[in-house]
């Protein structure tokens, strides 16, 4: 049993009643009413946390009318800070599926339009209703930088600077609402009260200079800040240690396009991120950086696992990355009492396994999510 | 970014040490261009700064000592219109009035653009935001510290500016022309679309402004009397306009023909700021007499013409003309490939117009300093001044020329000899990379 | 008496004074003569005579009315020759009626820019004031990506023009001095960005898509030579049948080797397939504007294939490029025993030609194949080896006066000579300055 709480036991019961971790440890007592699973050969981790993804999102409503120009920050450029996952979740989602049999059993889910994308929720992975999956929110706002369709595509802003006064400005605005409301009765600014309610902010850093950019630019927003990608962070370890932000790292480690020009070479830099990225966790656990992973859109059991194979494989020692799945995920989101780790009135949230979770050969058994089971479909190899 | 690893690591390890070591160039041709030119000279460097300039000079203790072996040494070069380093878009040029954008926002201190300036003697940069709308955004001036970070690279105690741009590029988008526009989309104009458009734009920020301001002094006021009102809403737009306002912030301002080059400065004048510097100013040779009595400087390009019709009025005389009228004049770039050769640049003025060597290397050094309010720090091989130096194979002016190696704070961060000894092992280590690239290709496994 | 006599006197005057402008005989005395096919010789002069040199020697004395020049103290050089440029095609290029260059369709070989070279264009007396006496006006702007809806291939004929001449037709030297041909190229990917683009933003061209696209531009340019060799065979059989075709007829100067294709080809893979191409059509081709070497130096110097090299100004293609990549360029063709000349292939900068050598000759190039690969190996490779681009008798006298090396910027020229005819060196912007300087 790797409870993550502390040292893995050997030989060891877990048991659960009413979606709840109620014991766990060896020769603890197990009710006579307890469906029993022999253990004899499986390892039991708690179950896998997404720490930002897109999973039990409906498939969202494209529309038709493209959005009015904007002709600047009062128009409140692509921004959707009030949408909720929470309010988005389809039980239904096929991926839920895939996700499972990667041994995720809750994710941190966003929204995905716009710069201010919207409201997060700490989701479990399964729910006879959307409302049965949501385990706290919100959790958080994302912010992705949009910029590249050209001045004619949208209007304001359509350069990285416009974003980055953008959301400057918002967060002046929502100070002055603040004051404001104090006071007297302004207008409802449906944007500003999405970011009121956020508890922290999620914001996008994948190349060094991005994460230098947004750690300096995080203690304007004055609001918990989390980076996220980060595949470029092996040239910033010592620069992360100065400030101890909650990083979350990417899977989808940057790989050789499938459809490459022979006769052209890639970037050098590009080249070294390819081979680098896979070793920032490592060089994180070394440094004694709290960081968790999420799938950024690997949407395979297999898939997922050789990502996570593929850090440890660059140096991440083994209980390092179950910590990033699971307990450190839990504590940036402030869910560690409920999730994240094998601990009597945790979620029952668990993987279960025939070998190393992390092993090609290794089969997922089971799954739990919020204690009911499920036996992941096992994935055929080439 | 990876040749500055490679770079870095033989520079250490044949030595290279940190700005308080002393460092002594001799045996230099040295080219002050502030205060004449010196044979055999010398230049001692001590934590960053230029200590001693002259002949025979010696080298404390512990002292790195270059030979430069008769060659030329002068000033970094300094170039008062650059786009280099701008990560995400250079303009924001989907509103009239994009001054609450900032340049310094999105350095990008890894663009293989610096390398390549620096390898050509350049040391400082103005970097701008682009000619999309009338005001863009606030503007910054950066030290080429190759393999520093965005924030490291700023130049302390340089002040902030802000870009206008004049005539025919802040109007594009408001006739929008077909080819501009994405297919289907109905055409959506941005104001303005005309000169007139372009002179009111600014004139209605500049009132705006100053309401804005009037604003805050109320506030103020009121807090100072023991009140406690509700600030007004801090508008990123027209904080920076208020410090041109102010006398805070440089306006650095694109302009083309002699009618805006005058429109401006009434502008100016009846909104109450100067501008600092105009930048291209093709036809500025026509309104000489006004940009001189204004104050304001120009920074324009030694021989572009004709490419647009607002430049057809282009001569490259226009350095000499502005020169001997008493205005000030750089020879800017505003582009990656130009920035690497500007004393080159500045030496077309020698034909165009008879400027003398010592006002030839001044554009490119001393008077750019100046607009940028810089020059007690750079611009000059002086005592007192930052070791921004650059050395030179043949005389800069030279068409023959070359740049061999260049200090700035008297750091090296480019030497040519070393460039060329790392690129056979720079060959090597790419190919690892990707051979180790071509065999990574792995295939996913399909769902049953 | 006196009245008829002053009258005479004064149209005495006039006949002598009068025709100097247009007169295109001189002899220049007492200069530095640089003919470039051979050594520097102080002291010298050269006559020439209805615009060609005549002779040269030192203490040449004049013939006739024939005017001299007294260069004591200058330099004579030929005039620099632009081997690539749109000279006279372009006005204004952001002023789409002002250019007149990459005509719609993907064969164009008939189209002529001798014919619509303007010789008002205020380029014509600005690029001369630098010291270049004629150029190559190309129809194709060499634009990839502006290329016209269905792509481009071959663009028309390119003209060898004097910069001095009342119509084009006075003005052409050669007016079908090369055959113009835009190679495909693959474009390579745009390096992969990370901060998320927005969407709807241009996605670059997947890498097959391109490829394929290559590979069908290279078909339907065999295809169309076999076309033209086809039209040839008909022509020359007759038949009642034979009708005329232009486009195809264009081709036949080129099938015959008469005519040079300068091939617009970028790197390395297009060169090769460049010369592959030549190869199989057996074709004479000029390699014009390449921006790497790779390993093609033995290939093009085992074929005789010359190169006509664009700006050195300009930024090395990958971001892992040596800085000098392009400033080396001329050199590597050089050692690599290629025969090269200089263009720009622009019209803004074409009189900066000289300048942009003289940084290649800063990077490897030595001086003397840099001044040649701005003269003789121009008229060489264009055909006009024995009328242009060195001061040797016979040729015509296209020269330059100056105060110094013309490569070098702080030199003045002094005076140009253009086939014996003396040329203004004013242009607009001389005349700017005269006129503004004056301003109170």
């Amino acid at each position: 049993m790797v409870t993550v709480s502390g040292e893995d036991l050997p030989k060891a019961t877990v048991l659960l009643r009413d979606g709840l971790i109620q014991d766990v440890g060896a020769g603890i007592a197990i009710p006579r009413d307890a469906w029993v699973i022999e253990g004899a050969g499986l390892t039991v981790y708690p179950g896998f946390i997404d720490g930002l993804s897109r999973w039990g999102l409906a498939a969202a409503a494209s529309s038709t009318t493209p959005a009015p120009r904007s002709q600047g920050p009062e128009d409140r450029p692509q921004t959707y800070s009030f949408e909720r996952a929470a309010d988005l979740l389809d039980p239904g989602d096929h991926r839920l599926e895939a996700a499972r049999g990667a041994g995720f059993t809750a994710a941190a889910t966003f929204p995905d339009r716009g710069i201010f994308e919207g409201l997060g929720a700490m989701i479990g992975l399964a729910g006879a209703r959307a409302r049965d999956m949501v385990i706290d929110e919100p959790i958080g706002q994302q912010i992705t930088f949009r910029f590249g369709g050209g001045p004619a595509s949208n209007g304001f802003p359509a350069s990285l600077m416009g974003n980055i006064a953008y959301v400057r400005q918002l967060y002046l605005d929502l100070d002055h609402y603040k004051q404001a409301k104090a006071t007297r009765r302004p207008e409802y600014d449906h944007a500003l009260e999405g970011l009121e309610e956020s508890p922290r902010v999620l914001l996008p850093a994948e190349e060094a200079q991005q994460i230098d950019r947004m750690l300096n630019f995080a203690p304007e927003l004055k609001t918990p800040v989390l980076l996220y990608g980060l595949h470029e962070a092996y040239r910033r370890i010592e620069t992360l240690k100065q400030t101890h932000v909650p990083l979350l790292v990417s899977l989808k480690w940057p790989e050789k396009p499938r459809d490459a020009d022979p006769n052209d070479a890639p970037n050098y830099r590009e080249l070294v991120m390819r081979e680098q990225a896979p070793t920032v966790p490592g060089l994180l656990a070394k440094a004694g950086l709290k960081f968790g992973f999420y799938s950024d859109g690997i949407d395979t059991a297999t898939g997922l696992r050789q990502a996570v194979k593929k850090a440890i494989d660059a140096g991440l020692p083994r209980a390092d990355a179950i910590r990033a799945l699971t307990r450190n995920v839990a504590e940036m989101y402030g869910l560690a009492d409920r999730l994240g780790t094998i601990e009597r009135g945790k979620i029952a949230n668990l993987v279960v396994t025939k070998g190393d979770v992390f092993e090609d050969k290794t089969t997922i058994e089971y799954v739990f999510v919020g204690g009911r089971k499920f036996v992941p479909e096992k994935e055929v190899h080439d | 970014m990876t040749r500055l690893c490679l770079i870095v690591l033989l520079l250490a390890a044949t030595g290279w040490r940190a700005a308080a070591e002393a460092l002594l160039i001799r045996n230099a041709t040295v080219l002050t261009v502030t205060k004449g030119t010196i044979q055999d000279g010398s230049v001692l460097v001590e934590n960053g700064k230029i200590t001693a300039v002259g002949q025979n000079l010696s080298a404390p203790a512990g002292a790195v000592v270059v030979d430069a072996g008769g060659k030329f040494l002068m000033p970094g070069l300094i170039d008062c219109h650059s786009h280099t380093a701008i990560e995400g878009g250079v303009n924001e040029g989907t509103v009239s009035d994009s001054s609450m954008v900032n340049i310094e926002d999105v350095l990008d201190p890894m663009d293989i653009n610096i390398y390549r300036a620096l390898a050509g003697g350049l040391t400082v940069s103005n970097v701008l935001h682009g000619s999309a709308n009338a005001i863009g955004g606030q503007t910054v001036v950066i030290k080429l510290r190759w393999g520093k970070t965005a924030q490291e690279m700023l130049l302390a105690g340089a002040k902030p500016g802000i870009k206008f741009a004049l005539g025919e590029n802040p109007k594009r988008q408001g006739y929008t022309p077909p080819a501009v526009l994405p297919l289907g989309r109905p055409a959506e104009r941005r104001f303005p679309g005309t000169r007139m458009g372009v002179e009111d734009v600014i004139r209605q920020s500049f009132v705006e402004a100053k309401n804005y301001q009037a604003d805050w002094q109320v506030y103020r006021q009121r807090v100072a009397r023991g009140e406690h009102p509700v600030a007004p809403r801090k508008d990123l737009r027209l904080e920076p306009l208020v410090e041109v306002l102010e006398g805070k912030r440089y306006v650095h301002a694109h302009c083309y023909r002699s009618d805006e080059i005058l429109m401006l400065i009434r502008v100016a004048d009846e909104m109450g700021f100067k501008i600092r510097t105009l930048q291209h100013a093709l036809e500025a040779y026509k309104v000489a007499r006004e940009i001189a009595e204004h104050g304001a400087s120009v920074s324009t390009f030694s021989d572009w013409w004709s490419y647009k019709i607002e430049a057809f009025d282009a001569t490259p005389y226009n350095v000499a003309i502005l020169t001997r009228k008493g205005v000030l004049v750089s020879v800017n770039s505003d582009s990656d490939e130009l920035q690497r050769h500007l004393n080159l640049e500045a030496a077309k003025s020698m034909r165009y117009g008879g400027l003398s060597e010592a006002e030839a290397l001044a554009l490119v050094t001393i008077n750019p300093a100046k607009q940028l309010g810089i020059d007690d720090k750079v611009g000059s091989i002086e005592v007192g001044k930052s070791a921004d130096l650059a050395l030179f194979e043949g005389h800069p002016l030279s068409n023959y020329s070359k740049a061999l190696r260049v200090w700035i704070d008297g750091h090296e961060y480019f030497d040519r000899d070393k460039d060329l000894e790392t690129r056979p092992d720079f060959e090597r280590k790419k190919r690892a990379l990707e051979d180790k690239d071509n065999g990574a290709q792995q295939r996913l496994p399909t769902r049953r | 008496m006196t009245k008829l006599f002053l009258t005479l006197a004064l149209a005495g005057f006039y006949c002598v004074a009068a025709p100097a402008a247009e007169s295109n005989s001189v002899l220049i005395r007492n200069a530095t003569i640089h003919p470039v096919t051979g050594p520097e010789v102080q002291n010298s002069s050269v006559l020439i005579i209805d615009g060609r040199i005549a002779e040269i020697g030192p203490k040449l004395v004049s013939r006739g009315a024939i005017r001299t020049v007294d260069a004591r103290g200058l330099h004579l050089y030929p005039g620099l020759i632009n081997a690539a440029t749109n000279v006279g095609l372009v006005e204004i290029q952001a002023m789409r009626d002002t250019v007149d260059l990459d005509e719609v369709g993907l064969f164009n070989p008939e189209l002529r820019a001798a014919t619509v070279f303007n010789p008002s264009s205020e380029h014509v007396e600005v690029t001369r004031a630098a010291g270049i006496t004629s150029v190559i006006s190309l129809p194709g702007s060499g634009s990839r990506r502006a290329s016209p809806a269905g792509g481009i291939l071959i663009t028309g004929q390119g003209a060898l023009m004097h910069l001095d001449g009342w119509t084009w037709e006075e003005m052409a030297v050669k007016p079908g001095a090369v055959m113009d041909l835009l190679f495909p190229e693959v474009e390579p990917a745009p390096r992969q960005g990370s901060v998320a683009p927005r969407p709807g933003s241009p996605t670059p061209r997947p890498y097959k898509e391109e490829e394929r696209q290559y590979q069908a531009r290279l078909r339907e340019l065999s295809e169309f030579f076999e076309q033209a060799r086809r039209y040839q065979k008909a022509m020359v059989a007759g038949g009642a049948d034979f009708r005329r075709d232009l486009r195809l007829e264009a081709m036949i100067p080129v099938l015959e080797g008469q005519q040079p294709l300068a091939m617009r080809a970028e790197r390395e893979r297009s060169i090769r397939d460049a010369v592959a191409f030549a190869d199989k059509e057996k074709v004479k081709i000029i390699i014009a504007d390449p921006r790497e070497i790779g390993g093609t130096g033995p290939l093009l110097k085992e074929r005789h294939i010359p190169v006509i090299l664009g700006r050195a100004f300009q930024l090395p293609m990958r971001d892992d490029d040596p800085y000098d990549a392009s400033y080396m360029l001329a050199a590597q063709f050089y050692r690599a025993g290629v025969k090269i000349c200089f263009g720009t292939f622009d019209v803004q900068f074409a009189r900066n030609v000289g300048f942009e050598a003289a940084q290649a000759a800063a990077f490897g190039l030595p001086r003397e194949e840099a001044l040649k690969a701005l003269t003789i190996n121009s008229a060489e490779i264009l055909g006009v080896g024995d009328r242009l681009g060195s001061i040797e008798k016979g040729k015509f006298g296209d020269l330059i006066l100056t105060d110094g090396d013309p490569l070098e910027a702080r030199t003045n020229i002094r005076q140009m000579f253009i086939a014996g005819r003396e040329v203004s060196l004013e242009s607009r912007h001389t005349r700017e300055y005269e006129k503004w300087t004056k301003r109170p």
